[in-house]
């Protein structure tokens, strides 16, 4: 007998969907996108140099106010200096002996020309003195300027632009730029596409409204230090300015303004960020290159674990034997390794049930031999110690039932010899044709009720196997037809080559198949008798064997209704020896 | 004075059974539930038949033991395996044990005592010179039905007696073809036909170690087997 009736439920068992495409995102893809979260680091950076530049921006306009602040101071109670020729307003005695640097009380009288003349000249020595001043104050990158009260600009002193120094040496090194390898230049292309340089080409004019409008001047002219970020006339660039108050006593005369480019703070933003992003870049690759690899590997492991599992319990729910430890990640300690410990777990307790369930027939009949010996020997004994007559019935049934039960256990020890035979059967070369008419010839004398009708290509059919189990083969699916045919019917017994393949068919007329056992026909213990009044016992062991026998000749065997459902055939189909 | 069997068996009511039987044939039977009760009584004295269980009560494989044991006393002693094991593995090493037949519990009391006084005359007669008329020859085939022996080319196969009275079917009419339950019922069995085939195979093998030429069974397929002439 064989057990395998009692996996009937692997093969019922439902079959468990893969999640829609949707959620079914495999774990690569799940990482690379928790990987994007590392996005966060390169925004971060960015905050922090925007905070720098910030702070460096302050920095700056703090510094430019006390360049302002300590012109101004050179500049305080020196009225004279902010009066200019363009207001034409004669100046007072004491401004003019001021301007003269004449002694007080000393009256000079001029005449119009003269005062004109010589206001002229003290304008000129006025400016001529805040350049002065203002010279001595000059910075490299810094424009200081002075303005009087009316807005006017008295005096200026120095460039926003930078010293031809630097362009000249900036463009030697664009010169060796040129030379340096293409990732350095193509990686030099990508960062001043996405981080703009400052540029020294711009226009450095000083605007009108500058003058009238900066809030920086108008607050110095209210007595208020104050700095001030615009941006030049053509936008391209960004010009801090500081403006001090310029006093004479308790009035404001005038204000200086200290103003230079963010250029060098700029390019330390934009030098900043292009390590930032180049840093960030590399480790963004590193990152990924290595949660991919990691996410690689994981799911190779999962995905080869999962084969194995799938490989380990074959199609019919038996457990392939070879299989019985993974080898997957079976020596890792990490969770995997112990999914595939357990897995190896479940399965060697799965094949121990199996094998014990599979034992379980012969130790079965094993175990119910013993006591039907005892039965038999006792039956035995007590036909030879003589029988009353009207005993004799009694004994008689309960031998033939002793019959019976011993024919169960003779189909079921073939099913089980049958097994373990078919591990050891020697295979040979023989025609197929010839073991089938022999046989046909030996079913006409088993059978004399019957009808039997056999076709054969009149050549040799050659097969690699087993003649006896392919006549042990052919005896089942006769015997099997043969309960079912209808008795005025013929058996057919075909034989034909297709495709390489040898088939064999059996068919006879009667009733279809059961479609409740369809699928399980050729399963171990399935069998489906309407008419169960003959004392044959059916196990459904018969197809079960016919089909171990077709698998040991790597055939395949299955069962059709005929064509107008007026019968059965069954089909096997056995691939032919290759010709060499 | 009557031919004393031992039997060694496990399960009560079979050995009270069996013993039974014997003594109404007028065996002398003495009965052992165990393999070292079976010993201890073997060294004192040796029966002139044993029916051994394979099975031995907390010994899986005590008869295969007792075998050996019995079998180096006396070479000669038939011994008869009688289990509840039916596979061709625990047939084929029950066999190389020395045992000179071996049965499955199907086999049926008439059928045990018919093979019981098969041994026995088959001991009786082992001394004595052969008879020609108890002689069969059919070829290289030597059927010596009164020592229940077969030889080919002139050496003597080491058939069991199942066996031989399968090759006897066989062999005495050469070219006949003799069906499963012929071949049974001569045998003196009751099994199923897959045994029949292991059978031939077993005795096929040992022919084949007579003779690597050895061909003279043939498997009529859907029949049963012929003895070419």
């Amino acid at each position: 007998m064989s057990c395998r009736t009692l996996r009937t439920p692997f093969l019922c068992n439902p079959v468990i969907k893969k999640p829609t495409l949707f959620f079914s995102l495999s774990l690569r893809t799940k990482l690379a996108l928790v990987a994007l979260s590392l996005l966060a680091l390169p925004w971060v950076g960015y905050r922090y140099v925007k905070e720098m530049e910030r702070f460096l921006l302050e920095g700056q306009q703090q510094a430019l106010l006390s360049t302002a602040n300590a012109v101004a101071t050179a500049l305080h109670e020196r009225p004279q200096l902010m009066r200019l020729s363009e207001t034409r307003r004669p100046l007072t005695p004491e401004e003019r002996a001021a301007a003269l640097a004449l002694s007080p009380g000393e009256s000079v009288e001029m005449t119009p020309t003269e005062i004109a003349r010589e206001s002229a000249a003290i304008e000129e020595k006025a400016v001529a003195e805040v350049q002065a001043i203002l010279r001595g104050l000059e910075r490299s990158t810094s424009r200081i300027w002075v303005v009087n009260r009316e807005l006017k600009l008295v005096a200026l002193a120095g460039s926003l632009k930078r010293p031809t120094i630097d362009k000249t040496q900036e463009k030697t090194k664009d010169g060796e730029d040129k030379s340096e390898a293409l990732p350095t230049r193509g990686w030099n292309a990508l960062s001043n596409f996405i981080l703009p340089r400052p540029v020294e080409d711009f226009d450095d004019a000083i605007q009108a409204d500058v003058l009238a409008n900066g809030s920086e001047v108008t607050k110095a002219m209210l007595g208020a230090p104050a700095t001030r970020l615009r941006n030049s006339p053509d936008s391209r660039a960004v010009i801090a300015s500081a403006a001090y108050p310029i006093w004479s006593h308790d009035t404001v005369v005038g204000a200086v303004v200290v103003e230079e480019t963010t250029n060098s703070i700029l390019s330390v933003r934009s030098h900043a960020l292009e390590r930032l992003l180049l840093v960030t870049l590399t480790v963004f690759a590193l990152a990924a290159v290595l949660l991919l690899g990691f996410a690689s590997r994981l799911s190779t492991r999962i995905r080869r674990l999962r084969d194995e599992a799938e490989s380990a319990v074959d199609a019919d729910g038996r457990l392939n034997n070879q299989l019985m430890r993974l080898v997957t990640a079976s020596n890792s300690g990490d969770e995997i390794g112990d999914l595939s410990r357990s897995f190896s777990a479940v399965l060697q307790k799965l094949s121990q049930h199996h094998g014990y369930l599979e034992s379980l027939a012969g130790r079965l009949s094993h175990e119910l031999r013993t006591p039907i010996a005892v039965v038999r020997s006792s039956l035995e004994n007590l036909r030879m110690n003589g029988v009353a007559d009207n005993q004799l019935v009694y004994v008689e049934r309960a031998e033939e039932g002793l019959l019976r039960l011993t024919k169960i256990f003779a189909r079921m020890s073939e099913a089980t010899r049958l097994e373990q035979s078919l591990q050891t059967e020697a295979r040979e070369n023989f025609d197929v044709a010839k073991v089938l008419q022999a046989c046909v010839q030996g079913y006409m004398l088993a059978y004399p009720a019957l009808i039997f009708e056999y076709s054969a290509p009149d050549q040799a059919i050659n097969l690699y196997g087993s003649p006896d189990l392919i006549a042990q083969m052919l005896d089942k699916l006769v015997a099997n037809a043969a309960d079912f045919t209808r008795a005025d019917r013929p058996i057919q017994i075909g034989l034909t080559v297709n495709e390489g393949c040898a088939e064999l068919c059996v068919a006879n007329q009667g009733p279809v198949l059961p479609e409740a056992i369809r699928d399980r026909l050729f399963d171990s213990m399935i069998s489906e008798r309407i008419d169960r009044s003959d004392a044959e016992p059916h196990l459904g062991l018969g197809l079960y064997i016919a089909k171990q026998i077709a698998v040991f000749h790597v055939g395949t065997i299955s069962a059709r209704n005929l064509p107008d459902s007026n019968g059965v055939m069954v089909v096997v189909s056995l691939p032919l020896t290759v010709s060499s | 004075m009557g031919r004393r069997i031992a039997i060694v068996e496990d399960e009560a009511a079979i050995r009270a059974n069996y013993a039974e039987a014997m003594s109404r044939q007028g065996y002398d039977v003495v009965a052992y539930a165990s393999r070292p009760e079976a010993l201890e009584a073997f060294r004192t004295r040796l029966p002139d038949l044993a029916v051994i269980d394979i099975g031995l009560g907390d010994e899986p494989e005590g008869g295969f033991e007792l075998c050996r044991a019995l079998r180096a006393m006396s070479p000669r002693l038939p011994i008869i395996f009688l289990s509840a094991h039916d596979s061709d593995l625990d047939i084929v090493s029950g066999l190389r044990m020395g045992a000179d037949d071996y049965l499955t519990k199907d086999v049926s009391l008439p059928h045990l005592m018919a093979r019981i006084a098969a041994l026995f005359r088959r001991a009786d007669v082992a001394s004595e010179p052969p008879d020609e008329t108890e002689i069969i020859e059919r070829g290289p085939l030597k059927l010596d039905t009164k020592r229940l022996t077969a030889s080919w080319k002139g050496h003597i196969a080491d058939l069991t007696l199942t066996e031989f009275w399968m090759v006897h079917t066989l062999g005495k009419f050469p070219g006949h073809v003799k069906d499963r339950d012929q071949l049974m019922h001569d045998a003196k069995l009751v099994v199923d036909e897959g045994t029949i085939t292991s059978h031939i195979k077993r005795i096929r093998r040992k022919f084949l170690v007579l003779d690597e030429t050895f061909d003279q069974i043939d498997t009529v397929y859907g029949m049963g087997y012929r003895w070419r002439a």
